[in-house]
């Protein structure tokens, strides 16, 4: 499994044991709240500390399902748009490249998941794929959206399966550069990518209208 | 129109050319502590930490002095912090000076003025959180890579690259999630630089469905090689004046 | 069986088989779907937890102003002779020494780079006569460059110096500056490095070294160079005083050491 545990004690009991994570939530709350300053680091005060929630196999086994939902989506809408046809010199070239990265990540979140890997949606994707303009836009949103997606959860792993994550949206990253160049957008329009909630992703994701029969 | 895709280089390739030798650079021990993820520990630091653990215990709410100790960060973190400050440090330099300079082709320089913004920020962020554990900036001789196309692109596409790898290698390292909760939204804007900068000189901006970690000694070696970090001049001095007066 | 009756067996099986196939497919679809594919991401979402709060949260990234100023300066660390030209076989103008005579590192004032047969060649400002000269040195005989935002300017006529930030002036005060027949000469120059604690309260408690050099005393040891330092006579400020030197009150020279870092440009006027 990619996720055993033959870590050192020093990450393992640090991070997961409850205790310290209390300790340490108790003492990041009394710091003083961080003015912002001028260009540069806000550090955090109490109130916009979330606590997400400690490592465990089970939780990398939901987090790692919901990957494996966006990356069946990119999968999905990166094969439909080489199908289409619709594309091409560089944008085609992208598509196919980036297609067999996701198909990739697809297999690898499966092997992973074994038994628990959840099937993959029914999906429909309209014209997202059938024009040059509609595919760029929408690749550009995807990446993002898997970037935002991996970032949030990145800290509620366990080692292995954060090193594994990164080593994924590692390549989103690049993905999402690389398309949003091709669609005249700014390459990295920020500073940091902040992390998204389970909740935000899934919003983005229905508004496409991509998951489900239609 | 592909432009994309000449040859598909390697991070191997690219950090390896500026590889050339293994010589270890001490900045004031700072690299060299910052990857052997040790901290000198003081005795304000020692102090600041007994305060810690009892403030914790007896819930204080207010630790007016001592936000080191506060945020709770250990020694390990501390160390990784340091090394990724050292790093940004270098990179914005190298960065901000190409920009000052404006002697790299249109579509380098908007890169270079973006992503040194960027590194600014990132300095900035680290620096914030590290409070009294910062360390300062190294001297840096940048030498002609700020003004040779050239070598500004294998410069750039090498520390790009291997920063995300190296960024993959600390987040499982950190002990504080929330931390690993910031330096991955470092990681995939280091990633996006690097994509970006390949797509500007038509290499493959993204080559594999994986990405590799790499190690703090492997950074260390490719600043070492780069002679980068040079001393500081001094530029005071006590002795007594021989101006005309 | 009649060939006919076979090849309606085996059409009649395979449509069964696919049959039987799609149905599962379209059940692993549903078990996924869970009736509707809303309800199905809204469950998959609930199941994740929150994201972990950043330690940071980087703030918005600065551009460099438009209207900076970036003069750039950079030490001697090899011992280079400068040329006129950037060649090798160009005349030699000056030797370049890595350190200065009060023992700091020789800072030059970057004015621009070239680059003639892969060897990136850079112009700097001297700290030679005639004042005001410039010449070539090799990239690699110097360290890494620094910029400041500041420049000098100090006018002998109205006997005043000026800081500026960016273009903006930052610092004001009166100067006493050298007598008509020790002048302080005019041109641009720039800040060397700087002196404190070295107790002599003839150049007060601060003391900057400049590229200028008084084109009457060349026989003034040590180069005979232009400084600008406080001053134990401070009733005389302002007014034409010195062997060439710029004066500051005591007060102004420690204001000025506060706002004025080494390798600022320096106009005397």
């Amino acid at each position: 499994m990619v996720w055993s545990r033959g870590r050192s004690e020093r990450f393992g009991d640090s991070r997961d044991d409850p205790a310290t994570s209390t300790r340490r939530q108790l003492l990041g709350r009394s710091v003083v709240a961080g003015a912002a300053l001028a260009g540069g680091g806000i550090v955090l005060g109490p109130r916009a500390r979330w606590a997400g929630a400690a490592p465990s196999r089970a939780q990398d086994v939901k987090i790692f399902n919901f990957a494996l939902l966006l990356e069946y989506l990119q999968a999905a809408f990166y094969g439909e748009a080489v199908r289409q046809g619709a594309l091409r010199g560089e944008p085609r070239e992208f598509a196919e490249v980036v297609a067999s990265h996701e198909r990739a990540h697809v297999t690898y979140l499966r092997k992973a998941l074994g038994g628990r890997a959840r099937a993959r949606p029914a999906f429909s994707f309209g014209d997202a794929t059938r024009s040059e303009r509609r595919f760029l836009e929408t690749a550009v949103l995807l990446e993002n959206l898997g970037v935002a997606a991996y970032n949030g959860q990145a800290a509620n792993l366990t080692t292995k399966a954060l090193a594994a994550a990164a080593a994924i949206v590692s390549v989103e990253g690049r993905h999402a550069a690389w398309v949003s160049d091709l669609a005249g957008k700014e390459p990295a329009p920020r500073a940091a990518d902040p992390g998204a909630s389970a909740a935000d992703v899934v919003r983005s994701i229905r508004r496409t209208g991509f998951v489900g029969v239609s | 129109m592909s432009n994309v895709v000449r040859e598909d280089v390697t991070l191997e390739q690219t950090w390896g050319e500026l590889a050339q030798t293994l010589e270890a650079v001490d900045i004031d021990g700072a690299l060299q502590e910052t990857a052997a993820g040790a901290v000198r520990a003081t005795r304000a630091g020692l102090f600041r930490r007994a305060f810690a653990t009892l403030a914790g215990v007896a819930g204080l709410a207010t630790l007016a002095e001592d936000a080191a100790a506060a945020r709770g960060q250990t020694k390990n973190d501390i160390a990784i912090l340091r090394f990724d400050l050292v790093l940004e440090y270098l990179q914005a330099g190298l960065y901000t000076e190409a920009e000052r300079l404006g002697e790299l082709t249109p579509k380098t320089l908007g890169w270079a003025r973006v992503v040194g913004a960027h590194e600014r920020a990132h300095v900035q962020a680290i620096k914030n959180l590290l409070g009294r554990d910062t360390v300062p900036s190294p001297t840096f001789n940048y030498g002609k890579v700020t003004s040779d196309e050239k070598a500004f692109i294998k410069t750039a596409v090498g520390f790009e690259d291997l920063t995300a790898a190296l960024l993959k290698w600390q987040a499982p390292r950190l002990d504080s999630r929330s931390i690993v909760a910031a330096v991955v939204t470092l990681h995939s804007v280091e990633t996006r630089h690097a994509a970006w900068i390949r797509h500007i000189v038509g290499l493959r901006p993204a080559a594999r469905a994986f990405d590799q970690p790499a190690s703090q000694q492997r950074m260390a070696e490719l600043i070492a090689a780069t002679h980068f970090i040079s001393s500081r001049p001094r530029v005071t001095g006590r002795r007594r004046p021989k101006y005309t007066g | 069986m009649s060939r006919r009756a076979v090849a309606a067996a085996l059409t009649i099986g395979l449509a069964l088989v696919i049959a039987a196939a799609a149905i599962r497919v379209a059940r692993d679809d549903r078990a996924a779907d869970v009736g509707s594919s809303g309800r199905s991401l809204a469950a998959a979402a609930r199941a994740l937890p929150r994201p972990e709060g950043p330690a940071f949260v980087v703030g918005k990234p600065a551009r460099l102003r438009a209207d900076e100023t970036r003069a750039r300066s950079a030490p001697v660390v090899r011992p280079a002779v400068a040329k006129a030209a950037p060649a090798r076989s160009a005349a030699a103008v000056a030797p370049l020494p890595v350190e200065t005579p009060e023992g700091t590192s020789n800072i030059v004032l970057v004015l621009g780079e070239r680059t003639r047969s892969g060897t990136q060649w850079v112009r700097v400002r001297l700290p030679v006569l005639p004042n005001g000269r410039t010449a070539w040195v090799p990239r690699a005989a110097l360290g890494g460059y620094r910029f400041v935002h500041t420049r000098l300017l100090v006018d002998r006529e109205r006997l005043r110096a000026t800081l500026f930030y960016d273009g903006r002036p930052i610092f004001h005060a009166p100067v006493g500056v050298g007598r008509p027949e020790w002048p302080t000469p005019s041109g641009r120059f720039y800040i060397r490095d700087k002196l404190a604690g070295f107790g002599d309260p003839f150049y007060g408690p601060v003391a900057f070294g400049t590229s200028a050099r008084s084109a009457v005393l060349t026989d003034w040891p040590a180069g005979g160079f232009v400084g600008i330092h406080g001053t134990n006579e401070p009733q005389l400020i302002p007014g034409q005083v010195s062997h060439g030197c710029i004066r500051l009150r005591n007060a102004d020279i420690l204001r000025l050491g506060r706002l004025m870092p080494v390798g600022t440009p320096l106009v005397i006027r």
